[in-house]
C-alpha cells in the first residue's frame, strides 16, 4: 500500500494518522535559540500561550532534509511507494526539503513529492484524499493524479485578528496593501497559487463567521469540509453549526491550526477549507 | 601564511569553524536584505544555524582524515538544516563530501573539485533552481576555482582566493539576475552568505585569525548602473530639497537678466523668463520669503505655488510605489480631514479627493484622480449625498469604466470599501459594496447653520445637532457629546456590534476617549473604537455596524 507524508503544518488530528496510517514531518519552531518541533516538542496548548508571553517573536523553518531521509527509510521497510504532500513552496522551503532527501535516499523506494501549494485544511484535505485511494489500493501514479486534480479545488479562507503575526514572519503575499490600518478589522486571506492574497474583510468577529460561511457557501459543489480554530474552540462550534445547514456536520473535519502556522497567523485565527465537488 | 599545501581533517574542520563565526557576525546583515524567496528575515540565522549543526557533527568526528570529516559535516548538515538556504546548504556539504570521497588530504584542485561537485549536487536537488541565488554564486565560485586549480593544484590558498573573489562579484551581480532583488535594491541574502562563509575560511588559510577576531565582515552591496536603489534612496533623503518657487511676475519695464542675476545666488534650479510685461520665475529655495518679498516690489504675483519638496518627494515615491503596482481595480474616495484620508488609504483606496459637506470637490478634481490612478476599471465613492451627483458625471467625461457606490456618508465609504473583494470583478463588486451600505448606520453631530424648526425639535443656529444617516435630525443641544449621546441612542439597535467614533478636528484624543469609555460601559459587549478623522465642521461622526 502506498504510504502518504505529510508536514506538520497539515493539522492531521493523531485519529486521521492512526485510521490511515499517515506519517507527519515536523517543521521547526524557534524561540529566539530555543527550537522545537512543531506537535513534537510543544502542544498547541503551551505554545500558543508562549506566542502571547514570550517577548521575542517565533520563527519558523522547513524541517531538515535529514528528517525526510529518516522517514523514506524507515517506511522503505513497509511500502516500495511514497507519496509526501507538502505545504505550499510559496511560504515554506519543506518541498525542497522533501525533493532533496528523495535524491539522498535514490532507489530504495519510489517517491513522489506534491507541492499542495496549501496548508492547514487546505493542505489536510488533500492528505485524506490521497490516504483514501492509498487504503482503497490505488498505485503512486493514480493518487499523484487524483491529488494533481483536486490541488485547484481547494479553496482556502482564514479570518485574523491581525496581520501583525504575518508581517513579522516574511509571509505577507499580496496582503501587504492591507497593513498599517488605522480601523480594527478582520482581513480574511487566502492562498492562491501557494500565496497568500487578500480576499475580503468583515468588522468583528460576527462578521467574520458570516463572511466565512458566505464564502463557503458560495462554492457550487463540496467534497469535502474541514474547520479549524487556534484557541477559541465555541467559535469553532459556531462556524460548524452555522455550515451544518450546507454540509453535514458529521462529516466535516475539525482541526486546530499547528504551531508552525500559530507563528503566522496568532492566536485568534479561523479557518474554513472546502474541496470544491467535480 | 599558514606554511603548509596540503590540508588534513582538522584543518579542513577548522577551516569551515572559522568561516562559520565569520559568518555569525553578519547574522543580522544578512537577515536585513532577506527578500527571496520568501521575506522571513531569517536566511543568516537559518544558514548560521545550519553550519552550527554541521560543526557540531564535525567536532564529534575528530578525525584527521577529510574524507572522513567531510562526511560527518554532510550529516550535520542534512540533519540540522533550517529553512530554505539551510536545505541548499546541506546540499553543498553533501556534494563537498562526494567530491571528497576518499581524500585524505585537501589540496587546492581538491578543493576546486569538491566545489564543483557541490555546486552540481545543489542545483541538481532543486526542483526550480532560480539564477541570482546563492546556488548561482557556489557556481561562480566553484568556476573559478577550477581554473586556478589548473595554475596551482596543490596551492589551496590560492584556489580558495579565487572562489572568494569569484563570490564576491557573483553575489554583486545576483540582482541582475533576479528582479526580485533588483526591486528591493538588494543582493541575494544566501549568496551574501555563503560569501561569508568562504572568505571566512580564505582569511582562515591566510593565518588571518586573530585579525578576525576583531573584525568584521565586508558585505557586497549590488552592483547596480547607477548604484543600489536603496543608497540612491537615502542619498536623495539627505538631501534637502527647500520650497519649490513658482510665480508670475507682471509689471513694467521688467529686466529678467537682472533678476535671474539677482535671483541666482538664492537658491537652485532657476528659470527666469519672459518679457518686459509677465515674467515667470521658478527656483528652489531654502527661502521663499525671501524672493516673494523681493518680487513684490517690482510688480504684481500671479499663479504664486510654493511647495515644500520634501512633499513633493515623498509624493513621488508614493506615486512610483502605485506604478510598481497596477491594480485590477482601483478605488477613489472623497473625504475631508487627515485622519480621513489616512483611514480610506489604509483601507486600500488608491486616491483620495479632499471635500466633503459644504466642500464639494469639482467634477474636474474628482475626474483626475479617476484619470491618474493606474487601473483602466475604476470605483468612486463619493461619501456625501450632493457628492454622488457629482461624481456621476465623471462616468462621462473619461475612458475608462467608472463604477459609482451611492455612499452618502464617510461610515459607508468606509463600510463599502471594507467590503471590496480583491478577487471580485467590477459588477460584482458594486454589488457587494452596495450591499454593505446597509449593514451601517451612521450618527454625524456638527452645527446648525440657521435656526430651525424640524422633527419636533427647536434648534437655534450654532446649536449641535445630532444627524442619523445624513438625512433625520433627531437631537439638537448646546453640548456636542449629549447630542451625541441621545442621537446614538435613538439610532443604536441591538444588533449593532461595532461602533466606530471618528473624531473631529475640534475634539481632544482624552475627550473622544472618555465618549467611547462611556459607550462601552453603556452597550456592553460591543467593540468601540475611536479614530482622528481629523474632519472640519463635524465633531463627531460615528459608524455602527
Amino acid at each position: 500500500m502506498v504510504k502518504i507524508i505529510c508536514d506538520s503544518t497539515a493539522d492531521v488530528t493523531s485519529e486521521l494518522a492512526q485510521k490511515y496510517g499517515i506519517t507527519t514531518v515536523p517543521l521547526n519552531i524557534h524561540f529566539g535559540n530555543e527550537a522545537y518541533r512543531d506537535r513534537v516538542d510543544l502542544t498547541a496548548e503551551e505554545f500558543y500561550k508562549k506566542l502571547v508571553e514570550s517577548k521575542v517573536h517565533p520563527s519558523t523553518s522547513a524541517p531538515a532534509p535529514g528528517l525526510f531521509v529518516e522517514a523514506y527509510k524507515k517506511l522503505s521497510k513497509e511500502t516500495n511507494e511514497i507519496l509526501v504532500i507538502t505545504i505550499s513552496g510559496g511560504i515554506s522551503a519543506t518541498a525542497e526539503s522533501a525533493i532533496q532527501a528523495k535524491g539522498i535516499v535514490g532507489d530504495i523506494v519510489k517517491i513522489e513529492v506534491i507541492d499542495s501549494l496549501q496548508t492547514i485544511g487546505g493542505e489536510l484535505l488533500l492528505v485524506i484524499k490521497a490516504a483514501e485511494a492509498a487504503e482503497s489500493g490505488a498505485k503512486l501514479a493514480e493518487i499523484t493524479a487524483l491529488v494533481k486534480d483536486a490541488i485547484p479545488r481547494v479553496h482556502s479562507y482564514m479570518v485574523f485578528d491581525t496581520l501583525e503575526y504575518l508581517q513579522k514572519g516574511g509571509r505577507i503575499g499580496k496582503a501587504q496593501a492591507w497593513l498599517g490600518g488605522l480601523l480594527k478589522f478582520n482581513p480574511i486571506l487566502t492562498l492562491k497559487n501557494g500565496v497568500i492574497h487578500p480576499v475580503t474583510r468583515a468588522w468583528g468577529r460576527e462578521q467574520s463567521i458570516d463572511a466565512l460561511v458566505g464564502l463557503i457557501k458560495a462554492i457550487p459543489k463540496l467534497e469535502g469540509l474541514v474547520i479549524e480554530d487556534a484557541t477559541t474552540p465555541d467559535e469553532l462550534e459556531i462556524l460548524a453549526d452555522r455550515l451544518s445547514e450546507i454540509y453535514p456536520k458529521g462529516k466535516m473535519y475539525r482541526s486546530r491550526v499547528s504551531p508552525a502556522i500559530g507563528v503566522h497567523v496568532g492566536p485568534h485565527v479561523l479557518a474554513a477549507l472546502a474541496l470544491e465537488g467535480k | 601564511m599558514v606554511d603548509i599545501v596540503s590540508y588534513g581533517g582538522q584543518e579542513f574542520r577548522n577551516m569551515f569553524a572559522a568561516g562559520s563565526s565569520w559568518l555569525e557576525k553578519s547574522v543580522p546583515d544578512v537577515n536585513a536584505i532577506n527578500v527571496f524567496p520568501v521575506p522571513d528575515g531569517d536566511t543568516g540565522t537559518n544558514m548560521f544555524l545550519t553550519l552550527k549543526a554541521t560543526m557540531e557533527e564535525a567536532d564529534r568526528a575528530r578525525s584527521e582524515n577529510v574524507s572522513i570529516m567531510a562526511k560527518a559535516m554532510a550529516q550535520g548538515a542534512l540533519m540540522g538544516a533550517r529553512g530554505n538556504s539551510g536545505v541548499i546548504l546541506s546540499q553543498f556539504f553533501r556534494g563537498l563530501a562526494k567530491g571528497l570521497d576518499n581524500q585524505e588530504q585537501l589540496t587546492g584542485k581538491d578543493w576546486a573539485e569538491a566545489l564543483s561537485e557541490a555546486s552540481r549536487i545543489a542545483y541538481k536537488g532543486l526542483s526550480q533552481p532560480v539564477e541570482g541565488t546563492m546556488l548561482t554564486v557556489i557556481r561562480d565560485a566553484s568556476t573559478a576555482a577550477l581554473v586556478a586549480a589548473q595554475a596551482d593544484p596543490e596551492d589551496l590558498v590560492k584556489v580558495a582566493s579565487a572562489a572568494v573573489d569569484a563570490a564576491r562579484e557573483s553575489v554583486a551581480r545576483t540582482p541582475m539576475l533576479l528582479p526580485v532583488l533588483r526591486e528591493a535594491g538588494v543582493v541575494d541574502a544566501g549568496g551574501q552568505g555563503i560569501y561569508i562563509l568562504l572568505e571566512g575560511m580564505f582569511r582562515y588559510l591566510k593565518g588571518e585569525v586573530d585579525e578576525m577576531q576583531y573584525r568584521k565582515p565586508q558585505l557586497v552591496t549590488a552592483d547596480l548602473p547607477g548604484g543600489s536603489r536603496m543608497a540612491e534612496m537615502s542619498a536623495e533623503r539627505e538631501d534637502p530639497y527647500g520650497y519649490c518657487t513658482n510665480f508670475l511676475l507682471e509689471g513694467h519695464k521688467l529686466n529678467p537678466d537682472k533678476i535671474r542675476k539677482k535671483l541666482e545666488s538664492k537658491g537652485q534650479s532657476l528659470v527666469v523668463v519672459g518679457d518686459e510685461h509677465i515674467i515667470r520665475v521658478h527656483i528652489h529655495t531654502y527661502d521663499p520669503g525671501g524672493i516673494i518679498q523681493y518680487a513684490t516690489v517690482l510688480g504684481t504675483l500671479h499663479q504664486l505655488q510654493i511647495q515644500n519638496m520634501d512633499d513633493q518627494h515623498v509624493g513621488f515615491m508614493e506615486m512610483q510605489h502605485e506604478k510598481q503596482q497596477p491594480l485590477d481595480i482601483a478605488v477613489v474616495a472623497v473625504a475631508a480631514g487627515s485622519g480621513m484620508k489616512e483611514v480610506f488609504k489604509s483601507l486600500g483606496s488608491a486616491a483620495v479627493v479632499f471635500g466633503g459637506q459644504t466642500m464639494n470637490p469639482s467634477v474636474q478634481e474628482i475626474l483626475e484622480a479617476v484619470d491618474a490612478v493606474p487601473s483602466q476599471r475604476v470605483i468612486v465613492l463619493p461619501n456625501n449625498k450632493n457628492i454622488v451627483l457629482t461624481a456621476s458625471q465623471v462616468q462621462a467625461l473619461t475612458a475608462k469604466e467608472v463604477v459609482i457606490i451611492p455612499t452618502k456618508t464617510v461610515p459607508q465609504g468606509i463600510a463599502a470599501l471594507i467590503a471590496f473583494s480583491y478577487e471580485g470583478t467590477l459588477e460584482e463588486n458594486r454589488k457587494l459594496m452596495e450591499d454593505a451600505l446597509a449593514s451601517v448606520k451612521t450618527v454625524e453631530v456638527t452645527r446648525a447653520v440657521r435656526d430651525v424648526q424640524i422633527n419636533g425639535l427647536k434648534i437655534e443656529k450654532g446649536q449641535a445637532i445630532g444627524i442619523i444617516d445624513d438625512k433625520d435630525i433627531v437631537a439638537a443641544g448646546n453640548g456636542d457629546t449629549e447630542v451625541l449621546f441621545e442621537a446614538i441612542g435613538k439610532a443604536c439597535a441591538d444588533s449593532v456590534r461595532v461602533v466606530t467614533i471618528y473624531y473631529g478636528a475640534d475634539v481632544g484624543a482624552p475627550q473622544a476617549e472618555q465618549v467611547a469609555q462611556k459607550m462601552r460601559d453603556m452597550y456592553l459587549g460591543r467593540q468601540v473604537e475611536t479614530v482622528f478623522g481629523n474632519q472640519p465642521h463635524y465633531s463627531y461622526i460615528v459608524s455602527l455596524e
